[in-house]
């Protein structure tokens, strides 16, 4: 679906911070919503963990930077880590160009999928959380 | 409630905007990444509007500013614009400036806008009689024309010849006939002009804006974030990051905006405390290899702490991260290695001399056909 001319997949799972997830097999994929990446502006810098690290649903897991800004990356999901999308070394601006695409950051074996998912937003419960943030 | 320049309805139209000192200015139209590489490559345009802009004239005005700043007045010639600072009896930096001698008796001080009252207390406390000191910020309004273009950007809008008007010189002229004075300054270490548009109001701001949408057409505009980016680029530094009231200038490297031999300034006696000793930290260049430096952030070595970072972002000429940072003098030898501790990690980085872009390539001293 489309909320005010960002694109919010309705495939997709959301955190209130602006992070998606989406399953694919046995791995959850994650990335940053075309909202965060917008309001960025211009994704310069990403910092991720690497493979084989640990992450934590809700906990910092890198950091997005634009020219002006630094923002967090909060994980939607607990797991490891098994991929990180390296492109994003010489090319930060995929982020924006494709966030839920070519800007994707990180791949992530989960280790309690199932029922981290009911924290998460669908399509439609997080187009309302940024109605919220844009009408305040 | 916030203020809003002649242009805001440009802006609100066009713009993510942004609070800045008070005022509802523009952050970016496109993205700042595109607008810096604009001004580097071709031409901006700025709304600085913002920024205060204060008359000071009569017959006393040269001994009045002589005694305000340090650097020497009396000699500049009519039409010269020069950078200096406006200090405190503990020498720390009130605010950093530019003032344009208009004519013999006529000055204009552009200051920064976050600090715009408290320098307009400043001034006013230490005016004698006799002297016409009058805001002009919120009865004009002030466009930055930036870029290797700027020329033809603006040329075809005014009857001054801008080929004959050399750096650090200003003109009072019309542009598309409304009476401006134009200066070959800027704040982003490229060629360009500023131009305050005189006869142009909030209630009536509609001269203002022909301009601005005229220079629109051959020009980028600009927010704030690619202003920002490009004074860091051009190793400018700004007031309230890299500086305050608290700074010995001497550690902030502004030992040239010093005239030789001058005293008898606001500041001068705590200035001539200063020179007795020398100062222990400067103000550096600084890039990283990886990570984005910002506002706070140490700079160490093996041993620790050296330093500290005043401002820093992501140069887009250079592609990596770019800092102004002030550095204990034992390690500000250019060239010297450093990390910067981004976080949890430290980066490597290495000490330079600003601006961060190559001079050949980049800014007014640019090798011209490139």
């Amino acid at each position: 679906m489309d909320f005010q001319g960002y694109n919010i997949p309705d495939d997709l799972l959301y955190t209130k911070e602006h992070e998606w997830a989406k399953e694919e097999g046995t791995i959850v994929r994650v990335g940053i919503t075309d909202y965060a990446a917008k309001t960025l502006n211009d994704v310069v810098y990403v910092t991720s963990p690497k493979p084989n690290e640990k992450v934590e649903q809700f906990k910092s897991m890198g950091t997005v930077e634009s020219i002006k800004a630094v923002s967090e990356i909060y994980s939607p999901v607990s797991g490891t880590v098994v991929k990180v999308n390296s492109q994003l070394d010489s090319h930060p601006e995929l982020v924006n160009k494709s966030p839920y695409g070519d800007g994707w950051i990180i791949e992530v074996k989960p280790t309690n999928y199932a029922s981290e998912k009911k924290s998460l937003l669908d399509a439609k419960a997080y187009a309302a959380h940024l109605n919220g943030l844009v009408t305040q | 409630m916030s203020k809003a320049t002649q242009l805001y309805g440009y802006h609100a139209n066009h713009a993510k905007l942004t609070e800045f000192a008070g005022y509802e200015m523009p952050l970016w139209y496109t993205t700042t990444t595109d607008e810096h590489l604009a001004v580097r490559n071709t031409s901006g345009i700025f709304d600085v509007s913002h920024m205060g802009r204060f008359i000071v004239k009569g017959p006393a005005a040269t001994s009045f500013l002589e005694g305000l700043v340090p650097t020497d007045v009396q000699s500049q010639p009519a039409g010269k614009a020069f950078y200096t600072l406006l200090l405190n009896d503990r020498g720390g930096i009130i605010d950093d400036l530019i003032i344009v001698r208009i004519s013999e008796d006529r000055y204009l001080l552009v200051v920064n806008a976050a600090n715009a009252q408290i320098d307009m207390e400043h001034i006013a406390g230490h005016t004698p009689g006799g002297l016409e000191l009058e805001d002009l910020t919120a009865t004009t309004a002030m466009i930055a024309v930036q870029g290797p273009r700027a020329f033809e950007s603006l040329q075809p809008l005014t009857g001054l010849d801008l080929g004959q008007l050399k750096r650090f010189r200003s003109g009072e002229t019309k542009i598309m006939g409304a009476e401006s004075l134009v200066s070959r300054t800027g704040y982003t270490g490229e060629e360009g002009f500023e131009v305050i548009v005189y006869d142009s109001t909030n209630e009536r701001p509609e001269k203002a804006m022909k301009i601005w949408e005229k220079l629109a057409t051959t020009s980028i505009p600009c927010g704030l974030g690619a202003r920002d980016s490009l004074r860091l680029e051009a190793g400018f530094p700004l007031h309230g990051s890299d500086m305050d009231k608290d700074t010995n200038p001497f550690e902030a490297d502004l030992a040239w905006v010093f005239s030789a031999g001058k005293v008898g300034y606001v500041g001068s006696d705590a200035i001539s405390e200063f020179r007795k000793v020398p100062p222990a930290a400067t103000r550096r260049g600084l890039v990283l290899g990886s990570g984005i430096p910002r506002h706070g952030f140490d700079v160490v070595d093996a041993d620790g702490e050296v330093g500290t970072v005043t401002s820093g972002t992501f140069s887009p000429i250079l592609h990596k991260g770019i800092a102004l940072a002030r550095i204990r003098q034992d390690h500000s030898d250019f060239g010297t290695k450093v990390g910067v501790l981004v976080r949890e990690s430290r980066q490597e980085g290495i000490i330079v001399k600003p601006p961060f872009y190559d001079e050949q390539l980049y800014g007014w001293k640019r090798q011209k056909g490139k």
